[in-house]
């Protein structure tokens, strides 16, 4: 039996009904479902062990400290990091995005220089750079998306020059399930720049193997919600030498060596960059959703989303009036972009909610990218672990019947 | 008829219907009648912020009462903006203004009527008490 079939026993949502019908949900890439063990670690850390961390010498603080310290080191061996200090946590892939833009522009950048990005980025990869652009006074170019949602590498290649100082782009697209060829745009990136390679794992880390020395890129962010963990916990790993030169942008409490009434000197990485109290619950929180996913496994995390999509492919490409935006490329994510000429997309989620069927309605806040296809709002299912072929079927037949009725 | 005879009605009507998707149908029955919004009136001074999809209401004066002409790009809305014009059109500022009801607990409409405060329905109100608040002053 297959390690997903029994599945969704592990995730209390699902014991509920929406509308009198079987939740279907599939907008996990909005956020994701938590299983019990994630929810029930964090209550236990708050009913046995809760205490500020790295602050006190008695037993709580230590505990909790030492919970703290030890997702670090999940995440170095998750991510095949060199070193745990190389994990910064922050409250999520905005903030993460937020930080480096700042952090870099003020360390690197100077009047005249260029940041790459592409043009199906979220608004977390574009709205940093744009206010950082402005205030030092720095170029934005965007790579061209091919019409099959590919990247088009020659353009990023054309874009590339020795003004580029940053390149930051998605790992796996949001809205079109399009994942990048991340080794061969580093390749480029090397070949033609001195620029640092960020890349937006927010959608990609949940459903596949990363490994970053691998990839050789300089930083990748995502969050922990996408990926069975709670809300406010994200991550910023980054290479450990470019970390130490970076510095931090908020200040505060626990990013210290010394403080003078006059200046202070920061402390070592990672905690340069943690300033005050960190989420050190919801890291817990993300500590045991990375438990969960080791367990299952991220080769057959990665297999039953190609499964999935393969799937999707094959039921929601032709249905009748029904436009797809999906990467038909051999290695996609299973993130089904959709829309119905003539039917509104916020007419088409409220009928598919009273089918018990979640999906996002809008612009999934890649606004720029619905404006270049011409296009107001898109619905959008993204499915994940605990989803399932009979999922992308009730999709199909409550898609039929909503579209029958709104038109 | 007074507001408050008017949101009863609505009331009965939409208590007919057994669930949300019936609900809808009705709705989107109430945007199909209405076919009376001139395209050039869908201004940006007209629109309603905070729907997920574009709503217009234009309020006009008419023997000292306000009549709201409404429209939508989507069909639900448009049906739930239609509805809630109905219901303060052909009234005094003045009632409409010191009108309590809150809509949101009197129809029981799924999602599309919860209480939050970035919800299109309490924009919506909002945008027709302001109207009538201005007439006013």
């Amino acid at each position: 039996m297959s390690k997903f079939s029994d599945i969704k026993k592990d995730f209390p949502i699902f014991e509920r009904d929406i509308n009198g019908k079987k939740l279907t949900y599939l907008d996990s890439g909005a956020t994701s479902q938590k299983p019990n063990s994630v929810i029930d670690k964090m209550n236990d850390i708050y009913k046995f062990n809760n205490a500020n961390v790295h602050r006190g010498t008695y037993v709580l603080s230590s505990e909790t400290t030492h919970e703290y310290e030890s997702v670090r080191y999940k995440l170095q061996s998750f991510l095949n990091a060199s070193e745990s200090d190389e994990i910064i946590f922050t409250k999520g892939t905005t903030e993460a995005l937020n930080f480096l833009a700042n952090s870099i522009a003020n360390k690197f950048m100077g009047e005249g220089d260029e940041i790459i990005l592409s043009e199906i980025e979220h608004h977390a990869n574009i709205i940093p750079w744009q206010m950082v652009a402005e205030k030092y006074k720095l170029t934005i170019n965007y790579v061209k998306v091919n019409d099959d949602f590919s990247l088009d590498l020659d353009d990023l290649s054309s874009k590339l020059s020795s003004k580029t100082k940053v390149v930051s782009i998605v790992g796996e697209s949001n809205l079109s399930g399009m994942l990048p060829d991340i080794k061969e745009i580093n390749n480029l990136v090397r070949s033609n720049s001195d620029a640092l390679l960020i890349i937006d794992g927010a959608q990609l880390v949940p459903h596949r193997k990363v490994d970053v020395q691998d990839l050789g890129i300089d930083f990748l962010v995502f969050s922990g919600h996408k990926m069975l963990g709670p809300t406010g916990i994200g991550v910023v790993w980054g290479k450990k030498e470019l970390l130490n030169s970076l510095d931090p942008v908020y200040g505060g409490g626990d990013m210290i060596e010394e403080v003078h009434y006059d200046k202070a000197t920061w402390a070592p990485v990672p905690h340069k960059f943690e300033a005050g109290t960190p989420p050190y619950v919801e890291a817990i929180g993300l500590g045991a959703a990375v438990d969960y996913l080791e367990n299952l496994g991220m080769s057959e995390v990665e297999k039953h989303s190609d499964e999935l999509r393969e799937y999707g492919r094959k039921v929601l490409l032709d249905i009748d009036g029904v436009n797809v935006i999906h990467a038909e490329q051999d290695i996609a994510g299973c993130t089904f972009g959709m829309y119905v000429d003539g039917v509104h997309a916020a007419d088409l989620s409220l009928m598919l909610d009273t089918h018990g069927v979640a999906v996002r309605a809008g612009h999934h806040c890649v606004q720029p990218f619905h404006r270049k296809l011409g296009i107001d709002a898109t619905i959008r299912s993204t499915a994940y672990i605990y989803n399932d072929k009979e999922d992308i079927d009730t999709l199909k037949s409550a898609l039929i019947s909503s579209v029958e009725m709104l038109r | 008829m007074s507001i408050r005879e008017k949101v009863d009605e609505y009331k009965k009507i939409l208590d007919i219907f057994p669930n949300d998707q019936e609900k809808y149908q009705y709705l989107i029955e109430k945007a199909k009648e209405n076919d009376s919004f001139p395209l050039e009136l869908r201004l940006d001074n007209f629109k309603v912020n905070g729907c997920q999809s574009q709503v217009w209401l234009v309020p006009e004066e008419k023997d000292e009462k306000l009549f709201f002409n409404s429209d939508s790009d989507a069909l639900i809305a448009k049906g739930l903006v239609t509805l809630i014009a109905s219901i303060y059109s052909d009234e005094k500022a003045e009632d409409i203004v010191s009108s309590e009801i809150d809509l949101m607990e009197e129809f029981e409409l799924g999602v599309i009527l919860s209480p939050a405060r970035r919800n299109g329905a309490y924009s919506m109100l909002k945008t027709i008490k302001e109207y009538a608040k201005n007439l006013i002053s």
